[in-house]
């Protein structure tokens, strides 16, 4: 590992994979290390016996052959016209991944688990809504599918800006109901602050389900065969093809400081068990490099169940569940995921489902989302910190990324991977431009 | 999937084969001698090489070969488990003039046994036999590792294009052929409805094969 280097980075979860694979494109000079024996850190997905001993249980042989589940360690789906979605595109790593749609999407209403509409017909018949309120809905949601932040005359002559989200629901006559599940199951809101800022902010997400459920049609979601694991993978191959140097199972000695105070780089030990140095110009880190200058901002609290049946009305493969905060009386949703063998992430006749929220206090958040679960093979619990860096990382030269957060799409880990592109070169990524052409033998 | 449906590519089977072996064997100037025809001794790790492609002609049916590259990743030993995904074949690769290479052969098949599919079909390569003066992993050492994998075994040579083209031939005909034993035992592929992405549209399989 000795020598010099652009960037050295350090963990090999999905953010820090795909700035690694952006800056080798880019022609820098990138050492990635992982004190881990695998990829992905807190993104990877893990087999049933990885899954056991992270849980300190005896493997249940009963479950099926390890290697056929792959358990997402930070579960999420994908926007299908999310920002993701263009990062996989203007990098060509979609050619080194297989996606599959997500089957089905639901949300608590009344104590029922209903289907979100995603057809012009389920939308008439969904009793999600009123009889009246359907005409409201539709009112509003053709003013959001217009809705151009450039194009004033699509404003209606409201500024968005300003005006709350609460203001516009009221402008559009919804009731309570109807707002719990346009800002919860189409804005992916997880809980109410939303409804006091300006109201542009929810629009845009309301578009982006639109528009990523319009380009498949059974849901907004995708999600990728081998699960979530892939993507860092994915990545960290680009960042090979563009000369990348890849280090696994390296735990970290120290970071080294110039007299400036800036990072210049790491040192680790080799083979022979002797400290090496490597030189670099910056870091890019997880924050579990850099615990000292984190904050924790949130707790996550999350179940994760081994199941034999699906957990959904129409028994699909893949499905998400929202139990919106005012449906079940809490501060935040409650997330249940489900995943199984379809996408090539659990043997045959299993099902994986995750249930998780925000918690303050870890018992009993999540009863009920457990309760759709119904009877479970095997069940592991979790409560994890999210937390961000205390500083940019412009003084330092260590560009830190925060935790994977409990939002159920990747809209802010990509937003995340924006920032920290943005604080390395003083200027944004731009998702409209394509950095790697196809392959000239394809 | 890996038949090409109706007229949508220039080939009836796509087969997805893979290079595993230690740094410095050859692995990336074979895939240069067999897709390019060329050989350069310049680079000395993996830089750029992602896959290549090239389609032969085998008992009158046309196979698309996508050959893929470890990128460098195998030099620490940090290959991905994404790598092996859909892998139908595999050259396992090591240097007649590096007994640890040969050594290592074990290692990557242990690797292939935990993270390739069980059936996948594999085949091992002695290179660089045209050097002869430096030659330390004798043929018959080589033959003898095939024989207790039960798979087939070539040595070559990149450099002077020694039994390169025959290598992959005879893996990529060992594909085809299991390929077709399975489709007649389970009459069509199954799955198959994963989407392209970058064209956007609705439906389709995976454009870029």
């Amino acid at each position: 590992m000795d020598g010099e280097y652009d960037a050295i980075v350090l963990g090999t979860g999905l953010k820090e994979c795909i700035i690694s694979g952006i800056l080798s494109v880019d022609g820098k000079k990138v050492l990635h290390m992982d004190r881990n024996d695998y990829y992905g850190g807190e993104s990877a997905s893990i087999n049933l016996n990885q899954l056991f001993q992270r849980f300190g249980a005896q493997p249940n042989p009963a479950l099926g052959n390890s290697r056929d589940f792959n358990i997402d360690l930070a579960p999420k789906f994908i926007m299908a016209n999310g920002k993701l979605v263009k990062m996989l595109i203007m990098t060509n790593v979609n050619r080194y991944l297989e996606f599959k749609q997500v089957d089905g999407s639901y949300v608590l209403k009344d104590g029922k688990i209903n289907k979100v509409p995603a057809t012009g017909t389920e939308a008439a018949s969904t009793p999600l809504v009123g009889f009246f309120e359907k005409n409201r809905l539709r009112k509003f949601l053709v003013f959001v599918q217009d809705f151009d932040r450039n194009e004033p005359k699509t404003h209606q002559g409201h500024n968005l800006q300003r005006m709350t989200s609460q203001e516009l629901f009221s402008k559009f006559g919804l009731e309570k109901g109807t707002v719990d599940f346009i800002g919860h199951a189409l804005a992916l809101y997880d809980n109410d602050g939303y409804l006091t800022r300006p109201a542009e902010e929810m629009v845009e997400r309301c578009k982006l389900y639109g528009e990523s459920l319009a380009r498949y049609g059974k849901s907004p979601y995708l999600y990728p065969l081998y699960g979530l694991g892939e993507l860092p993978q994915a990545f960290a191959r680009l960042a090979a093809v563009y000369g990348g140097t890849y280090m696994l199972h390296k735990p970290i000695e120290r970071i080294v400081y110039n007299s400036a105070g800036e990072a210049c780089g790491v040192v680790s030990m080799n083979e022979e068990g002797k400290p090496a140095f490597a030189k670099c110009k910056f870091i890019v880190a997880d924050p579990t490099y850099f615990p000292d200058q984190c904050r924790v901002t949130e707790k996550v609290v999350r179940c994760i169940a081994i199941l034999s049946h699906p957990i959904t009305p129409g028994s699909e493969p893949s499905a998400q569940i929202i139990l919106p905060q005012n449906q079940i009386g809490r501060t935040h949703d409650v997330y249940v995921f489900c995943v199984s063998a379809s996408h090539m992430v659990a043997a045959e006749g299993k099902y994986i489902a995750f249930v998780s929220t925000i918690t303050n206090v870890a018992s009993e958040e999540l009863k009920d989302g457990l309760k759709i679960l119904g009877k479970v093979d095997s069940f592991f619990f979790d409560v994890y910190d999210i937390k961000v860096p205390n500083k940019l990382g412009h003084e330092d030269k260590c560009y830190i990324s925060k935790s994977y957060d409990a939002s159920s799409h990747f809209e802010h880990t990509s937003d995340d991977v924006m920032d920290i592109y943005e604080r390395i070169y003083g200027k944004p990524l731009d998702l409209s431009k394509t950095m790697v052409n196809l392959n000239p033998d394809e | 999937m890996a038949k090409a449906s109706g007229g949508t590519g220039n080939y009836d089977y796509l087969v997805k084969l893979l290079l595993i072996g230690d740094s410095g064997v050859g692995k990336s100037c074979l895939l240069l001698r067999f897709s390019d025809d060329s050989f350069t001794t310049s680079f000395i790790t993996t830089i750029g090489i992602d896959f290549k492609i090239r389609t032969i002609e085998q008992e009158g049916k046309r196979l698309k070969l996508q050959i893929w590259d470890t990128a460098g990743q195998e030099r620490f030993r940090t290959i991905t488990t994404a790598y092996y995904r859909g892998a139908m074949g595999i050259l396992l690769v090591y240097d007649v003039t590096d007994e640890q290479s040969f050594n290592n052969i074990r290692n990557w098949m242990r690797q292939i046994q935990q993270h390739a599919s069980d059936n996948v079909n594999k085949i091992l390569i002695g290179n660089k036999c045209d050097m002869l003066d430096k030659k330390v992993i004798e043929t018959a050492r080589g033959q003898a590792l095939a024989d207790e994998f039960g798979i087939k075994f070539f040595e070559t040579s990149a450099k002077n294009n020694i039994n390169v083209e025959k290598a992959f031939t005879e893996i990529a005909r060992d594909v085809m052929v299991r390929l077709r034993e399975q489709e007649a035992k389970d009459g069509g592929k199954k799955g198959g409805d994963t989407l392209d992405l970058a064209s956007g549209g609705k439906q389709g399989k995976k454009g870029c094969c």
